[in-house]
């Protein structure tokens, strides 16, 4: 077991990189090293403080009052803070009040039809032939497709969302400045974009969720536009890439493990517990960041007002402390209570969306591929930070075509 | 283990709508406006059990008790 110290060890001569690919690929014996060694670190020098057990993970995320969510603008190309993620409670219980019912499991659940449809209609395009990259043929689309119906945008602004989107996320640049430049110059359209539907919308308004932002009552009062913009902005960041990077991680995982692939090809009324499973062991948002806002110790670490602290979700997911034989991977694990959504006020908004967008695609996907393995000779690529499989070149039939 | 039925409290401020009370045990929670859990009754008959305890047990924020009639 690991001792404790005063000081956040810095990194050591086996430092723990998330940025490093080959990680990101395979990241739980990373994680076993962290909680082993020091479940309070830093593992850059002068980046943030690393919480990586389960329990720690999971206070930190129930208490804002010390780790706070709120962050200053700007990082992500935004020129003010995202809403609800950069707010804490109580500000932020206002916008969950209004934005929760909108998200909730009954209302995504209603929406099943139309989202099996899109599933099915992107599975028609590539079913016949001997095998696809299902980033781009399916992970991509098909959550950006459901997200901008849900909003009542143009299924034609598509490639353009997702080049905004990318330019933020996984911007084409080395140099850090030049990162910025990019993601600032993205931000700035992703203003763009949306302000001229709100326009739009508020001369007529329509059914569906951009509108009801413009005309419904937040805390008493309509929102201003600049809170509609700080929403739409998170939307777009969260509501595209997550399930993209969730969906790859998840075929991923199953096109290297044939026998648990079988058994969702068996009996599809298993997927569901797989899904829980899968987000728990993959994880694929690996981590999340916080502000110590007041002095505090934890594993033994004192923290100072100010810290930045990143939240290891994917270590807390994979703590033999919470999971009894946390690397095995048991499609019907039961009690089952990984954080991949998070914990506390900021859980994931999206998380009866993502639940149902995952089920819908298992479902499609198994229902039309049963069989198929990642192409011989090729390896899947994860991207560091959020897990997109950026390169999953999948095989289907037995083997041999 | 003989079935018998139990107690289940729920305390919603702590809360947050993950939703898995309502999805594991259908018979026993309800979905609220926003997605919350509510309980749909005070006292478990013993069918409802294992529903019961698989809410208490997967909920992510330790929301929910379960103390089953037969715990010694």
């Amino acid at each position: 077991m690991s001792s404790h110290t005063n000081n956040p060890p810095e990194a050591d001569s086996d430092s723990i990189n998330f940025y490093d690919p080959a990680v990101a690929a395979h990241p739980q014996p990373v994680f076993r090293r962290l909680r082993d060694r020091c479940p309070v670190r830093k593992p850059i020098p002068g980046v943030a403080v690393c919480l990586s057990r389960y329990e720690d993970v999971l206070f930190a995320l129930r208490h804002p009052e010390i780790f706070s969510a709120v962050m200053p603008a700007g990082l992500i190309g935004n020129v003010r803070p995202l809403i609800p993620l950069n707010v804490d409670p109580p500000e932020q219980t206002k916008y969950r009040k209004f934005l929760d019912p909108l998200f909730s499991n009954k209302k995504m659940l209603a929406m099943e039809k139309g989202v099996r449809e899109i599933a099915s209609n992107i599975v028609d395009r590539f079913a016949d032939d001997d095998g696809c990259e299902f980033n781009t043929a399916f992970a991509i689309p098909y959550p950006s497709t459901v997200f901008l119906q849900l909003m009542g945008l143009p299924a034609d602004d598509l490639d353009h969302f997702l080049s905004l989107k990318n330019a933020i996320i996984r911007p084409d640049a080395e140099d850090p400045e030049e990162q910025a430049k990019i993601r600032n110059e993205s931000g700035e359209k992703i203003y763009a974009y949306f302000n001229k539907y709100l326009d739009e919308i508020e001369k007529s308004p329509r059914d569906d969720l951009l509108s009801l932002f413009v005309t419904a009552e937040v805390g008493g009062e309509r929102m201003n536009r600049e809170e509609i913009l700080d929403i739409c902005y998170l939307f777009l960041l969260g509501g595209l890439d997550t399930v993209t990077s969730t969906l790859g991680c998840m075929v991923s995982y199953l096109a290297q493990h044939p026998d648990r692939r079988q058994a969702l090809v068996d009996d599809p009324a298993l997927i569901p517990s797989a899904i829980e499973e899968m987000l728990r062991w993959e994880t694929p948002v690996i981590q999340v960041v916080r502000t110590v806002v007041q002095d505090y110790t934890i594993g033994g670490v004192e923290l100072k007002k100010g810290d930045p602290v990143t939240l290891v979700l994917g270590s807390a997911n994979t703590d033999d402390e919470q999971f009894p034989n946390a690397d095995e991977v048991d499609f019907e694990r039961m009690p089952n209570k990984h954080i991949a959504f998070g914990s506390g006020p900021h859980r994931c908004l999206g998380s009866h969306l993502s639940r149902l967008e995952l089920r819908v695609a298992l479902e499609e996907f198994h229902r039309r591929i049963p069989e198929y393995t990642i192409k011989p000779g090729e390896t899947p690529v994860y991207s560091h930070a959020i897990r997109e499989v950026t390169y999953l070149p999948l095989q289907f039939g037995k083997g041999q075509k | 283990m003989p079935g018998g039925g139990g107690k289940i409290e729920h305390d919603r401020d702590a809360c947050v709508g993950h939703g898995r009370c309502y999805v594991l045990a259908p018979d026993v929670f309800d979905e609220d406006e926003r997605g919350h859990g509510v309980l749909k009754l005070a006292s478990v008959p013993a069918e409802l059990q294992d529903q019961a305890r698989a809410a208490a047990e997967n909920c992510p924020e330790d929301a929910i008790s379960f103390q089953p009639d037969d715990a010694t």
